[in-house]
């Protein structure tokens, strides 16, 4: 800005201050949250309600994480991971099939089959309105708090939006080349699982980070789905845990800190796939 | 393209689960909504006396209120918030750019509980947010427990998570503008303002209406935010509809009539889907 000298007018800098004010204000409401629940975790106990909050002058401790990780969060750790490699794995398997079956054929009901995806992309946001559907529905096939229920869940709940992206990625594959794959005499089966799902990488790896997240996310499904201790996944853990431990904030610090490293660290690697499966998924217009 | 049986094959297993799992099931929640069923058991045909109750009821009606209020503002503080940051953004270029995305979208990948359980602690009596007032000189505020606050606590935890959201889209959007008709309203003598007003905007109705949709949606419908935040008090000062869901369902396991509220949720969403659908032209 200051470089351009002459050009520095008022209202050129009022709008750059607004912007850079609204820019720091998201940042600290971004951030801190999570800076102060991680810190709060490795405080003592009387630490933690000594008011005025220290900030800095505390001895660090793990005794928080000790705890939770002893009495079982660790099993709702594995569950969940468990939850989003099944949702991944079945939701790929369907999805590239389909996306590959509705970009490069014509069959009768089509259209009425590719608009039941589309209309499942924004339904499965509305997910509340599916709860007691779900749930009902659910109860009734016996398929309660069992464990494919989760993974069944999420990979409808997730499969339309991997189709829509998947489909994005089969469109830049030249026709030839499937082609020349039979030409060659590659059964179909091998085609689509070998050659299309190499080429096609990319918009997989964009399909599986957006399962993982709704999967490692999801919460309120899971809570009315799952009984047993056995079977539930994080999120549920940490909503019990409000329960069990109350005012008790470095237990609960403790839980929350640990569930949002798997999706940071992915977020952070993964973070520029995210972002475009995010617009070609919504904006496509 | 060829006409081929192969296609319908390749498709059908998709096409199949979702029937299964999200369609039928709405369709089975119609029937039930028009028996009285608590615990699970089906009990006699009512007709549409669920629907009457649903109406009628007080809590229901007070929550409809409370749930346009923290749907609709939510999203206005997202879109005004995603909308100033996108345009920072698209001046920014390449690393600088990803980074201060990947911090904005931060909120919208951890999950809404442990959003919602960080802010809990924040606006806890003895938490941050009273100790940073009472530093500039402001008595201390229970957020939580007062009827008057809990709602804007509520409003901006789910602002909050939608923000880098928005931005997300709304840059794109921004990007797909073509840079020559920014120069174009340059050269005729607009200034930045006026470029703003009558070129980006007008250019940018689409996305935001999109975004606008999807959010509206999703604030709707969010329950996570409400039941680890407020659990829907104190009292009924943020028992939003999907929290009234909940209760009717998995608290006083009267199925009949959550399955009835299901449905009136269910209708605005199809309003909704409808609208999104129209907007955005998924074409094969």
């Amino acid at each position: 800005m200051r470089s351009k000298g002459l050009q520095f007018t008022f209202s050129g800098s009022l709008k750059s201050i607004i912007l850079f004010v609204t820019f720091g204000l998201v940042v600290i409401v971004n951030i801190v949250p999570i800076l102060w629940g991680v810190k709060t975790s490795i405080m003592s106990p009387s630490d933690i309600f000594f008011y005025p909050p220290k900030l800095f002058n505390f001895e660090a401790t793990f005794e928080h994480y000790i705890r939770i990780f002893n009495g079982g969060y660790l099993r709702t750790f594995l569950n969940s991971i468990f939850y989003c490699v099944a949702s991944i794995i079945f939701g790929l398997f369907l999805g590239i099939l389909a996306a590959y079956g509705f970009d490069r054929f014509l069959f009768r009901f089509k259209k009425p089959m590719f608009y039941l995806v589309v209309f499942c992309i924004p339904l499965s946001i509305g997910s509340s309105a599916l709860i007691i559907p779900n749930y009902l529905y659910m109860s009734e096939l016996s398929f309660l708090n069992e464990w494919y229920t989760l993974p069944i869940l999420y990979t409808a709940y997730n499969l339309p939006m991997a189709i829509w992206i998947i489909k994005s990625g089969v469109e830049t594959i030249p026709v030839e080349v499937d082609e020349a794959a039979t030409i060659d005499g590659a059964s179909r089966f091998y085609f689509i699982f070998g050659m299309l799902a190499v080429l096609c990488r990319p918009a997989l790896a964009a399909a599986a980070l957006f399962i993982f997240l709704g999967a490692w996310n999801e919460f309120i499904l899971s809570s009315i789905m799952i009984n047993s201790p056995d079977l539930r996944p994080v999120q549920l853990a940490i909503y019990q845990y409000l329960g069990f431990f109350g005012q008790e904030w470095g237990p609960l610090t403790a839980a929350a800190s640990t569930a949002i490293i798997p999706s940071i660290i992915v977020f952070t690697f993964l973070g520029r796939m995210l972002i475009s499966g995010l617009t070609a998924g919504s904006v496509k217009s | 393209m060829k006409a081929n049986k192969l296609g319908a094959i390749l498709v059908s297993p998709s096409i199949l689960f979702l029937a299964v799992i999200l369609i039928i099931p709405l369709f089975y929640t119609i029937y039930i909504s028009l028996y009285d069923m608590r615990y699970l058991q089906l009990g006699d045909f009512v007709g549409l006396k669920n629907y009457i109750k649903v109406f009628t009821s007080d809590d229901i009606r007070s929550s409809i209120s409370i749930t346009f209020i923290v749907t609709f503002v939510g999203l206005f503080l997202s879109i005004i918030t995603g909308t100033l940051l996108a345009l920072w953004i698209n001046s920014k270029k390449g690393f600088t750019a990803y980074i201060i995305q990947i911090v904005v979208l931060i909120p919208w990948v951890i999950s809404m509980v442990v959003g919602a359980l960080l802010w809990k602690w924040i606006f806890n009596n003895l938490g941050l947010l009273n100790y940073v007032l009472n530093l500039i000189g402001f008595q201390s505020v229970d957020v939580l427990g007062n009827p008057r606050t809990a709602p804007v606590a509520l409003i901006f935890v789910i602002a909050w998570r939608t923000v880098g959201f928005a931005m997300v889209l709304i840059l794109a959007g921004l990007k797909s503008i073509p840079k020559e008709l920014e120069e174009a309203g340059q050269v005729d003598g607009a200034n930045k303002w006026r470029t703003f007003w009558l070129i980006k905007l007008p250019l940018l109705k689409t996305p935001i209406m999109v975004t606008s949709i999807i959010l509206m949606l999703s604030n709707f419908n969010n329950v996570d935010v409400p039941m680890v935040l407020t659990g829907g008090g104190p009292g009924d000062a943020t028992n939003v509809i999907t929290m009234e869901l909940y209760k009717q369902g998995f608290v006083y396991f009267n199925f009949g009539v959550a399955s009835a509220l299901s449905f009136v949720v269910l209708m605005v969403n199809i309003l909704l889907i409808t609208l999104y659908i129209r907007m955005v032209k998924y074409e094969i």
